[in-house]
């Protein structure tokens, strides 16, 4: 029996897809660089628009927008601002949109059309079956996996609800890949280009800033910034208040879908001229005449452009870097082509920014390389990508422990190691947070979980090690053993929670304001816990050790003034003065037992 | 809570325990390690490897914190050559602690025309510091160098605040 020589294994496809708030798209890689796949009429943007027809037809893409118009209440655009989020977190969103959006099941948002209900998931489907067909019809083969990209601020339950849809789509994700690192890729796929680069990606909905180092095919993001909530729709926005104050007060969806329409016309047009006019006629419904000057239309977004500029700085800040140690500028998003967005990015870098890839086109363009990386194809890149949230747990008294700081390098991984507070305890409850504030309150909670079966003993004698793992798709692994016994427990942080835009840009913003406040807040309950552990460790050292009777005294008087302070809930500096006093005075002691208890409580970082 | 050290960053380098590593070099082997074991081009491997791909992964980009910057560096070593060295030498000569609260005095009081000199002090310190714990790695003095790793840090500290406030 002879064995024909197998033919050379074709090499695996996986495609590059940018899922955008306005524009999707596929790529693949060729040769050293990717392509877009276009469609018949070679237009390689699918609009992120599901028109749900009366007739009973589901329309995606170009025919789709074109019937926004028509059938303003069952058109769906802007899915992407719904996407893993709750409904009470989309309910103002909502409002400005002309389709309807009602709350169903665990609060999760639905979108109602006539007497259906589709989750946002099924929508973005929708638009990633239609990008998959284009796909399939331009290569003249069916393509079962992809990399889908969001932007880098995206969490987890942004990323898990862009998988299903991927899953819904009838493609396997094989990386969800933020879309400031694609750019990136796009950008220096030539491996000519080391060096340092900030991406700055301005979308329709979302705003994503990364620093990226680049060294020999590795790309390295050194940091990331973003607002959520943030894009050129917003800049729509503002000139369709302007349209609709020529207008009679209306929620009526046709007109709400025309003057967004109109405002996204004049935006475009007032990019290349100085003034732009509008004759809008509206019928029975009114009609506008009105004329924008690009100074006014400039001034109207100078204060979002500026809060674009505040990210730029923070992420370089984040890097560890200067502004001109910069080597090059990319724009990416088809919001970065208003000229005030250019001008006032290049006057805070001195860089001309770098616009050799279409800004539509990167992000799928780079999504494409990193999935030729994951197929096995490509040795020769690597991408190196960060956490862009903190990640910490809850102590003692609401305060929170940084375990992984933003910015860090994924995979990552802490270990810790935790005791108990009272004697015979068995179990202890840790809960994670992500956020960059220094209090629980403050920080939103990721996911709780308990070590149980702990051994019997005194408080402080267990020892147990977590170990916190991010994975390289930014997702956390908790382990935890006890190291005597070595009872195990393990759990995945289920994204149930998820940030909300606001709540993100809202944190990170009350971070830099409330610095100061969370400092002291977080030195009171230090402060606090250091008093009671040295009150403990006091007591019991005073039992043990033989004093004269007049030093065990004094000590004695020392520990009941900070029990006293501790009881009336002294503020940290009276709590602080008690402190040192019964520190000064064990000092004096020539009795290693109170000393070293003393010492040894201010170590012991217990929790409940 | 207590922090359990990551495995010891020189040994997971392959590089000497030195406290004087070549940045460029160091760099170079970071990139290289990175491409040995990042989970990206190791996919197609057993699903049961995963968690140990992953851990390796990170160990490495955790030991690349530690070693790219010397003062984390410098813990990183003393640590490695005699655990607990760190936690045993806290106790800091009280005239070089007179010394620098006297620097965070200057930095909580320092006008906006001096914060340029002051940062210079500082860096001065810092370097002095650095210069110092070198010295005594060389004695394999490593009490003396934990005193000083630990002592640096209230300059590096007062630099902090010092921006913190620029």
């Amino acid at each position: 029996m002879t064995t024909a020589p197998q033919p050379p294994a074709a090499p695996r496809l996986v495609l590059g897809i940018d899922l955008g708030t306005t524009n999707s798209l596929a790529a693949v890689r060729a040769g050293k660089g990717a392509r877009v796949l276009r469609d018949r009429d070679g237009e390689p943007l699918v609009p992120s628009v599901v028109c749900f027809h009366p007739d009973g037809r589901t329309i995606v893409g170009r025919d789709a927008k074109a019937l926004r118009l028509d059938f303003p209440e069952r058109t769906v655009f802007s899915i992407k601002r719904l996407i893993g989020r709750s409904a009470a977190e989309v309910q103002q969103e909502a409002t400005r949109l002309p389709y309807r959006v009602v709350a169903a099941d665990r609060g999760l948002p639905r979108v109602q059309i006539g007497d259906q209900q589709w989750t946002p998931e099924a929508i973005s489907a929708l638009i990633l079956q239609q990008v998959k067909a284009t796909a399939e019809q331009a290569l003249g083969q069916p393509v079962r996996e992809a990399v889908v990209t969001v932007p880098a601020w995206f969490d987890d339950a942004q990323r898990q609800a862009t998988k299903d849809a991927a899953q819904l789509a009838g493609l396997e994700c094989l990386r969800i890949l933020n879309e400031p690192t694609a750019a990136a890729l796009a950008y220096g796929i030539d491996g000519s280009k080391d060096g340092t680069a900030l991406v700055y990606d301005l979308g329709g909905g979302t705003f994503d800033v990364s620093i990226l180092r680049i060294d020999d095919g590795v790309f390295r993001v050194l940091s990331t910034a973003g607002d959520t909530h943030l894009g050129g729709d917003d800049f729509d926005e503002l000139l369709g208040q302007r349209i609709l104050a020529q207008l009679p007060p209306t929620s009526d969806p046709y007109v709400l879908q025309a003057v967004r329409a109109a405002a996204e016309g004049l935006k475009i047009r007032l990019s290349d001229a100085d003034r732009a006019e509008l004759e809008l006629d509206l019928g029975d419904r009114g009609a506008v005449k009105l004329a924008v000057t690009r100074a006014e239309f400039e001034a109207a977004i100078a204060p979002l452009v500026q809060r674009t500029l505040d990210c730029v700085t923070r992420a370089v800040k984040d890097a560890g870097l200067q502004l001109h140690e910069l080597d090059d500028v990319v724009l990416v998003g088809g919001s970065t082509r208003v000229p005030l967005v250019r001008a006032r990015l290049q006057a805070l870098t001195g860089k001309v920014p770098h616009t050799g890839v279409d800004p539509d086109l990167a992000v799928a363009l780079g999504a494409a390389i990193q999935a030729d990386v994951l197929a096995g194809n490509d040795r020769s890149l690597l991408l190196l990508d960060v956490i862009p949230l903190s990640l910490g747990l809850e102590t003692l008294g609401g305060a929170v422990q940084k375990l992984i700081l933003r910015n860090s390098t994924i995979p990552t991984s802490v270990t810790e190691e935790f005791s108990t507070g009272v004697d015979n305890q068995t179990a202890v409850d840790l809960t994670i947070y992500q956020g960059e504030r220094e209090l629980a309150q403050d920080c939103r909670l990721l996911g709780r979980f308990q070590l149980r079966g702990l051994p019997a003993l005194p408080a402080g004698l267990p020892r147990i090690a977590v170990t916190f793992l991010v994975d390289a798709d930014g997702v956390l692994r908790v382990t935890a053993r006890e190291q005597r016994t070595g009872a195990q427990a393990s759990i995945q942080i289920v994204p149930t929670f998820g940030l909300t835009r606001d709540e993100v840009r809202k944190m990170m913003l009350d971070s830099i304001e409330h610095a100061q406040h969370d400092y002291l807040a977080r030195e009171a309950i230090d402060t606090r816990n250091k008093a009671e552990a040295m009150v403990r460790g006091t007591q019991k050292a005073l039992q043990m050790a033989e004093l004269p009777p007049d030093q065990t005294y004094a000590v004695q008087k020392a520990t009941k003034a900070l029990q006293k302070l501790l009881a009336a809930n002294a503020d940290a500096a009276a709590l602080k003065a008690g402190c040192d006093e019964l520190t000064k005075l064990t000092a004096t002691i020539a009795d290693d037992v109170i000393s070293s208890a003393v010492t040894k409580a201010l170590k012991a970082d217990e929790i409940r | 809570m207590t922090h359990v050290p990551a495995p010891d960053p020189f040994t997971v380098f392959g590089v000497p325990r030195t406290l004087d590593l070549d940045a460029r070099e160091l760099e170079r082997r970071y990139l290289r390690l990175s491409r040995e074991c990042h989970p990206d081009h190791l996919r197609t491997q057993d699903a049961n490897d995963c968690l140990a791909v992953l851990q390796r992964a990170a160990e490495v980009n955790d030991a690349w914190k530690t070693l790219r910057d010397p003062w984390t560096r410098a813990k990183a070593l003393l640590e490695a050559e005699s655990p607990g060295v760190l936690a045993a030498n806290k106790k800091l000569d009280p005239a070089f602690l007179a010394d620098a609260l006297e620097l965070a005095e200057e930095v909580a009081f320092v006008r906006p025309d001096h914060v340029g000199a002051l940062r210079a002090r500082l860096q001065q310190a810092l370097d002095a510091d650095f210069a110092a714990l070198r010295a005594d790695v060389g004695r394999a003095d490593l009490p003396a160098a934990a005193r000083r790793v630990h002592g640096a840090h209230y300059h590096k500290k007062a630099l902090a605040d010092l921006e913190h406030k620029a």
